[in-house]
């Protein structure tokens, strides 16, 4: 019974420091704290830093540690920010091989049927030469070099007539046909574009061109085909466009669909797990090492995957996945400056994964398995457990909730720097889980410790943007309160020990 | 001269060096000490002796210096001491033997003997006096090693005796050991034993502590015997006796010690042929257990016993051979299997590998049949839990406050009751056990021993090492004896002789009965 007091007063010690920071925020800085976006912030930061603080958790309990962390929080960013990458394209877009301004030819990289005496043709992409608008009057055939340098592949050859002669020749860029608007409808939002267009959907762009200057990109809602043309109704203002406009449209390209991007991650990262579980029961590895090499391995990738350039989705997925970070469960609204209080969506999938955290930790005998071999691993083995199958689904646990809080984290920027993403988010998951109870040597641990020993974390860091204390002192303030937790907790449980030992 | 009353005076007209007066000392909720007497003699050997709990340890860490009584005064040499610290304990040539050593087995015989008081000189260790001082105490005690072996690589019994050897060095004059022979062999043993009658005729005094009551009876000058936290009794060189000691420990009559009974054997439970265990690849095993039968399984510590126990457990797979449970052939390749098999096993290291000591006991009783009891989808069946842990406390009779008492504060004696417990919620066809009442007090060791023949009775077959001549050829149906990884021979109940024992475990041949 004294044990579970034990956990029971933990819980309490955090819980009493929270709601103290708490008060005191609200009391000191009431509008900075207590309004409506700084909660929703504090409501956000709390679950995507929980999740890594309930992978890591799992990993602690099994006596081990997990440094990979926020790398894998990193490389999952990256990764479906490769796979749901958008790109547009014009549907009849052709390569071109080469452009002769002087001679008004260009010579595509391919032979193709789609583009006829009289086309208006945009050309544009070229690093070397302007965009220019060009009205086709004559397509022939040519031959231009293969692979081996032979000149027998075929190829299309335009002549044209709008290339301006002090063009610079090139040999890269894209055409693609224009098509004229017939007629413009502000009120309703729609453009009737000449031409049946039935691969052009909601979600695709159509880029609109004044041939005497200006262009306009927007996006398409919907389409009807109405007499061999097409009304396109749009998203976005219209009232630009007019009479005489060319429209290209461009086909919206994403690389994977997003629950089969959503799997590929979760599963990349459910190997990862593996890896890093197999190295441990098997090879004998200490887990700070694997996690470490872990830790430099998987940013390594990510900055490789990317070019070390900044990447992310933007707002594409405004209204689809990103949601399940930043959508918001509106509650109520107060008057200027509290605004309106929300619980995002992704604090809500939170505590959902707590709670099946915690039936799985305290009401399976999984759990009791993970708890026992994180005491002593060979007892445990003595007693009929397979220490290494679960072992390995501590690890598991770890990067597949380092991938849901890749996700959540993405989600939250517009986009991800893979140099510095992530950086030092293992430590606060382990601060976390450490505060909330986790002990180092294993076989301790509590989610619901985890989940308050985050908004800990949280509400410290908030209290030291919010009291402009200085930044510096970040890191110091949080060292300082992991410690001054750790020591309370061995000084209680010293005590307890005491008194239990003289009962017996 | 008659002396059995609690006054814990001394008995021959020796000198007495060390004298503890009405020692007390509470603990937040118990007295553990409660007005204890103690007596010593330059150059006598004093056992002490009584049940865990009986407050043996906190006496001795008393006479340590690792914690100060709450009453009563220590005097030596007629004066009375301050005992503050483990230092002072030192130096007033007080030295502590613990049983699991303190040595530091990465560093040399030398330099753990002066560990802490090197010899320096232009400020760096003086490794040559290091040398030539500690090869003095070495040979004080027999040792034949030269000062620059690594500990580790010494075996425990020779690692102890340069602990001896430590003590001496700082002129210990009251040596306490405390259980020093739990890990030694027999031969280990007698070679102790020549080392503490030589320091005895050297003048130094020791107090010996242990379970062991042979040993006790041969040692001792003088027997003291606490209970309950006080004195029980005392007991002279020539009173000493088997029973004497245990109704003076326990405080009754504790008949028919080893309860083994004639029993019905039924079908073959194990057969064990030409198994290879991986340590000793080069021997094959052939041997069976029938269901209700105890087999002693007796040798030298390093013939392989506890090897073998592991192979059949599956912790160290075999690597040939083959093993049958019920006549069913079994690839036993980790414990899962096996105590799927049906077989259990407690093993010889109860804290590191039969329990989880930080759980607590309805944890530890559970362990086992976890999966085997748990309801759909991996979830815990608390109720059954429940049940398994009840029963088995009551069957087994754990002294607990309740089932929630982590199994760290449990007697050593209770802790195995809780390790068996564990695998009897099981219902194992076959038990191994490895020295199942090591380092347990009388009263806990005699349960376990019915519980034994409670077993053998109800079918399980029973296979168990033990190093206590003693529980071998009190509990055996039959005992098979090992030697270097070999079984060098196997003893009928009538052919069960200490003589037999020792020449089959030393290599030699039976002699006919």
């Amino acid at each position: 019974m004294n044990v579970k007091i034990l956990g029971i007063v933990k819980i309490l010690g955090i819980t009493l420091l929270l709601v103290t920071l708490w008060m005191i925020l609200a009391f000191l800085v009431p509008e900075g704290f207590l309004n409506g976006n700084n909660m929703f912030n504090l409501f956000l930061r709390t679950a995507m830093y929980g999740v890594l603080g309930i992978g890591v958790a799992f990993v602690i309990i099994t006596s081990g540690i997990d440094l990979s962390i926020g790398s894998i929080v990193c490389l999952s960013g990256v990764l479906l920010s490769l796979f749901l990458s958008v790109s547009y394209h014009p549907g009849d877009g052709e390569k071109v091989f080469a452009i002769d301004p002087q001679q008004q030819l260009i010579v595509l990289a391919d032979e193709t049927e789609g583009f006829k005496s009289g086309d208006l043709l945009r050309y544009y992409g070229s690093t070397q030469a302007r965009s220019a608008v060009v009205t086709l009057s004559k397509v022939a055939s040519t031959k231009i070099p293969d692979e081996a340098g032979e000149l027998t592949a075929s190829a299309s050859l335009l002549q044209v007539e709008g290339l301006d002669g002090n063009t610079s020749t090139a040999r890269d860029g894209v055409v693609a046909k224009l098509y004229p608007i017939k007629r413009v409808d502000p009120e309703k939002g729609t453009v009737l574009i000449t031409g049946k267009h039935e691969g052009l959907a909601a979600r695709d762009q159509i880029r609109f061109i004044n041939p005497s200057g200006g262009m306009e990109q927007i996006v398409v809602a919907g389409t009807e085909l109405i007499d061999g043309n097409t009304q396109v109704s749009v998203d976005g203002d219209t009232g630009a466009l007019g009479e005489g406009w060319l429209a290209m449209p461009l086909l919206r390209d994403q690389a994977m669909p997003v629950p089969v991007a959503l799997l590929s991650v979760l599963g990349i990262a459910l190997l990862l797990g593996v890896v890093h579980g197999l190295l441990v029961t098997k090879i004998h590895l200490q887990p700070f090492v694997v996690t470490l090499c872990g830790l430099l391995l998987y940013r390594g990738i990510s900055r490789w995957l990317v070019n070390d350039r900044d990447t992310g989705y933007g707002n594409e997925y405004e209204s689809s996945l990103s949601l399940l970070t930043n959508g918001k469960f509106e509650l109520f609204t107060l008057g200027e400056p509290y605004g309106t209080y929300s619980i995002p969506y992704a604090f809500f999938i939170f505590i959902f994964v707590a709670i099946l955290a915690a039936v799985f930790l305290n009401k399976t005998i999984y759990g009791r398995y993970m708890l026992a071999l994180g005491r002593n691993v060979e007892a445990a083995r003595f007693s009929g457990i397979n220490t290494d199958r679960m072992t390995i689904i501590g690890y598991v646990i770890c990067t597949v909730m380092g991938a849901l809080g890749g996700l959540f984290f993405l989600n939250y920027s517009d986009s991800i720097a893979p140099s510095s993403h992530g950086n030092f988010f293992e430590l606060y998951a382990i601060a976390a889980a450490v505060l909330g109870g986790c002990s180092l040597r294993g076989g301790e641990g509590s989610i619901l410790g985890v989940v308050i020993g985050t908004a800990l974390m949280v509400t410290l860091k908030m209290f030291i943007n919010l009291m402009k204390i200085s930044d510096t002192l970040e890191f110091a303030i949080i060292g300082v309160v992991i410690l001054v937790g750790v020591v309370a907790d061995e000084l209680l449980k010293k005590a307890v020990a005491r008194r239990q030992a003289s009962k017996s | 001269m008659q002396d059995s009353d609690s006054s814990g005076e001394c008995d021959s007209g020796g000198t007495t060096l060390l004298e503890c007066k009405g020692i007390g000392k509470s603990f937040p909720g118990v007295r553990a000490l409660g007005g204890v007497n103690l007596s010593l003699d330059k150059g006598q050997v004093l056992s002490l002796i009584g049940e865990n709990g009986a407050g043996k340890s906190t006496l001795m860490k008393i006479l340590a210096g690792v914690q100060p009584p709450d009453e009563g005064e220590i005097l030596l040499d007629g004066n009375p001491v301050e005992i503050e610290s483990t230092r002072a304990a030192l130096d007033l040539g007080i030295s502590l033997i613990h049983q699991e050593l303190n040595l530091a087995t990465n560093l040399s015989v030398g330099a753990n003997v002066f560990l802490g008081r090197e010899p320096l000189r232009g400020g760096l260790i003086d490794e040559s006096t290091i040398r030539k001082e500690s090869a003095r105490f070495l040979e004080m005690v027999g040792l034949d090693v030269s000062p620059d072996t690594l500990v580790g690589d010494l075996t425990i019994g020779r690692q102890q005796m340069v602990e001896i050897a430590k003590a001496l060095s700082v002129n210990a004059r009251v040596l306490i050991m405390d259980e020093p022979t739990s890990s030694l062999s027999q031969a280990e043993a007698e070679n102790l034993f020549v080392v503490i009658k030589d320091l005895r005729a050297r003048g130094v005094s020791v107090i010996y502590i242990s379970h062991r009551l042979g040993e006790v009876k041969e040692l001792s000058d003088h027997v003291t015997v606490m209970r309950d936290g006080e004195n029980a009794g005392e007991l002279s060189r020539d009173e000493v006796t088997h029973e004497a000691m245990v109704r003076l420990m326990v405080g009754r009559d504790l008949s028919e010690y080893y309860e083994r009974k004639d029993r019905e054997k039924g079908d073959l439970a194990l057969e064990v042929k030409k198994l290879r265990t991986p340590v000793h690849p080069q021997h094959e095993l052939n041997f069976s257990v029938a269901s209700g039968e105890i087999v002693a399984v007796a040798g030298l510590v390093g013939a392989g016993r506890t090897e073998m126990l592991e192979t059949l457990f599956g912790v160290t797979p075999a690597l040939g051979g083959s093993i049958q449970v019920s006549g069913t052939e079994l690839e036993l390749d980790s414990p899962i299997s096996a105590i799927a098999a049906g077989i259990a096993l407690a093993p010889e290291d109860r804290k590191q590998q039969g329990l989880v000591i930080d759980m607590t006991v309805r944890e530890n009783l559970s362990l086992a049949a976890l999966k085997r009891d748990q309801k759909k989808a991996g979830f815990l069946d608390f109720s059954k839990e429940k049940r398994i842990s009840d029963e088995m406390i009551k069957a087994m009779r754990v002294k607990t406050p309740n089932e929630d008492q982590v199994i760290r504060f449990l007697s050593g004696g209770n802790q195995q009751k809780v390790v068996l417990g564990k695998w009897l919620a099981m219902k194992p066809k076959v038990l191994l056990l490895d020295e199942p009442t090591r380092g347990i007090d009388v009263g806990a060791k005699s349960e376990i021993y019915a519980l034994m023949e409670e077993l053998a009775e109800s079918g399980v077959a029973i296979l168990y090492v033990s190093s206590e001549m003693e529980e071998v050829l009190g509990m055996a149906d039959r005992a098979l004896v090992m030697h270097e990884g070999r079984i060098t021979g196997e003893l009928t109940r009538e052919e069960l002789t200490e003589e037999n024992v020792m020449q089959l475990a030393t290599g030699g041949e039976k002699t006919a009965a």
